[in-house]
């Protein structure tokens, strides 16, 4: 069965901690009960209460200390309530902290505005030095743990709720900065896919826009993201990009702004706020997140129609 | 609880503690009279808390001291110097380009592991410090210095609910207790009555000193707590722009810049 990104986190990091005794794992009380990690490794498992601000900054003293804190806590807290402890330790400090950080967009979907986090990139990708991953399924997951336990870097790592979903293949072992889950001619539209529903999405729309290239981006900071432009820009010239994100501060900003000889355009949330409730993918749909708007980017794309600007404009 | 330093401090070493205070008084009005000013009251607050802190560092047990009110940086900097850690004198290059010494503390400093000045992240850096040492089954302290107006922001008593729960015995949370914040005093602002029960309400163990006080201070800071299971919360009582009488006690010393007269004057009569 095919783990959800934040199972097979847990999952990953109880058994690469088995082999290094530095990793630390912290929650701030949303870690469940039952959790792997505290049931194998105890003496190195803090549930430090509903203090996300304190978990990120002792995190920067155990990362000081020589450990490898992985802290988590969902999105919204992680990344608003907590802007300036990451900013100060993954950011200036360059602590090897990697912080997980599930609900993301809109996944925690009927919970409400407040357990929602359209703004978690916008915010980190303007903080120099973060590494910045949003994985698709559980193989790429894992390899986004081992790679972050291995870098001593600091991490930010979004991921949604509980669905799963199975990763697209890669030869070797760590994802390619591209994963082109379908290549076509240099004419076609390119649909770029960022995260957990907008991969689906994107994997989605293939066979209704046939041609239509798919390339899978799993790291998202301006230095990974520098590079990937540079090998989209090889193989297309207009892009449609699918991210469960506000469109301000999103990916399709970043890469507009990479490659200002491309169209880019977006499907992104839109700047209404989510007041009803539903499940993930009604909530994502009344933020103009759904199939029917990527198919109308991709015929705007297609026929050349689209405005330059990224966002809901170009819904 | 049996002592990391040898208890009680002998005079000689209490002696040179003193004099390392006095010279690094003389440091902290240089850097008032350079052309950017400094935090001069808080900064002579907190000096005695430092070099007492610093001499315990010195132990080599794997202690740690972060200057959460991180604004106080010229004490901070000065008790690095006189304390031997910073082997140059910070006073001309305060606040300078390309000099590491800001009026924030950073990293680059030597000496200075973590960045704070943006209040209360000093006190959840040494509280992770601290839970390090524990977890890897070491000796050694996590000492955050705070200011008494700092203690309003929350992130401070998120971490002192964190530690206590978390039994981090080897924390320690020294208030510099000045009295005063940037628009005046505490007490008109947003008072602190019964201080030492709000930590004793958390879990702490409390001590009140003097924070002038080096004998007193050393003593605290000397223990080794490598088995307590209650974190220590010191409320120093100090005196802010302590040693310059010029300011001595002067809310206005919050923030001074002065010439290079008045600068030679006020050192002459440092005690």
């Amino acid at each position: 069965m095919t783990l959800s990104g934040r199972d097979a986190y847990r999952d990953e990091l109880t058994a690469l901690a088995a082999a290094d005794d530095s990793i630390v794992c912290l929650e701030a009380d949303l870690g469940g009960r039952g959790h792997p990690f505290q049931a194998a490794h105890p003496e190195r498992f803090f549930n430090l209460g509903i203090a996300e601000g304190a978990m990120v900054d002792m995190a920067a003293g155990l990362a000081a200390g020589g450990h490898k804190p992985f802290a988590s806590t969902f999105a919204p807290f992680a990344a608003l309530r907590a802007a300036e402890s990451l900013k100060l330790t993954l950011g200036y400090l360059s602590a090897g902290v990697t912080v997980m950080a599930p609900y993301a967009g809109v996944s925690g979907a009927w919970f409400g505005t407040t357990h929602h986090c359209l703004e978690d990139l916008a915010i980190l990708r303007s903080v120099p030095g973060v590494t910045i991953a949003a994985p698709y399924g559980e193989a790429e997951m894992r390899a986004v743990v081992r790679a972050a336990v291995r870098s001593g870097k600091p991490h930010y790592i979004r991921t949604g709720r509980n669905a799963a979903y199975d990763s697209i293949d890669w030869p070797g072992e760590q994802p390619p900065l591209v994963n082109w889950e379908f290549r076509s001619g240099p004419e076609e539209v390119c649909l770029v896919s960022v995260g957990e529903e907008g991969t689906r999405l994107a994997m989605a729309a293939r066979p209704a826009a046939p041609g239509t290239a798919h390339a899978h981006l799993v790291y998202l900071d301006h230095a990974h993201l520098t590079r990937a432009a540079a090998e989209l820009a090889r193989h297309h010239t207009r892009f449609v990009v699918i991210e469960e994100h506000r469109g301000q501060g999103g990916i399709a900003e970043g890469l507009a702004l990479l490659l200002p000889h491309c169209e880019v355009t977006s499907v992104s949330a839109d700047q209404s706020w989510p007041s009803q409730g539903g499940d993930h993918e009604e909530v994502m749909a009344a933020l103009g997140l759904d199939l029917p708007a990527v198919l109308a980017a991709v015929d705007r794309a297609g026929s050349g129609a689209m405005t330059a600007s990224a966002g809901a404009a170009a819904r | 609880m049996t002592a990391v330093l040898d208890p009680p401090e002998t005079l000689p070493v209490l002696d040179t503690l003193a004099a390392r205070a006095v010279e690094a008084r003389r440091l902290v009005v240089d850097m008032a009279a350079s052309s950017r000013g400094c935090h001069l009251g808080g900064s002579l607050s907190v000096l005695d808390i430092l070099i007492a802190a610093l001499h315990r560092v010195s132990a080599g047990d794997g202690t740690e001291v972060v200057l959460s009110k991180g604004h106080a940086a010229a004490g901070l900097y000065a008790a690095l110097h006189v304390s031997g850690v910073l082997p140059e004198n910070p006073a001309p290059l305060y606040g300078m380009a390309g000099g590491p010494y800001t009026g924030h503390p950073g990293p680059k400093v030597p000496g200075v592991r973590f960045p704070t000045g943006s209040l209360g992240h000093g006190v959840p850096y040494a509280a992770g410090w601290a839970l390090s040492r524990r977890i890897a089954g070491r000796p050694g302290l996590g000492i955050a210095v705070a200011g008494d107006g700092e203690l309003q922001e929350g992130l401070v008593w998120e971490t002192c609910q964190v530690a206590a729960a978390q039994g981090l015995g080897n924390f320690v949370l020294v208030v510099d207790r000045n009295g005063g914040q940037n628009d005046g005093p505490v007490a008109d602002i947003s008072p602190l009555p019964h201080l030492a029960d709000r930590f004793a309400a958390f879990g702490f163990e409390v001590a009140q000193t003097d924070g002038h006080d080096l004998a007193a201070l050393t003593g605290l800071f000397g223990a080794d707590r490598s088995t307590a299971r209650r974190p220590l919360a010191v409320v120093a009582d100090t005196v802010k722009g302590k040693g310059v009488p010029a300011v001595e006690g002067r809310a206005a010393s919050h923030y001074v810049t002065i010439d290079a007269a008045r600068a030679a004057k006020w050192k002459r009569a440092i005690r």
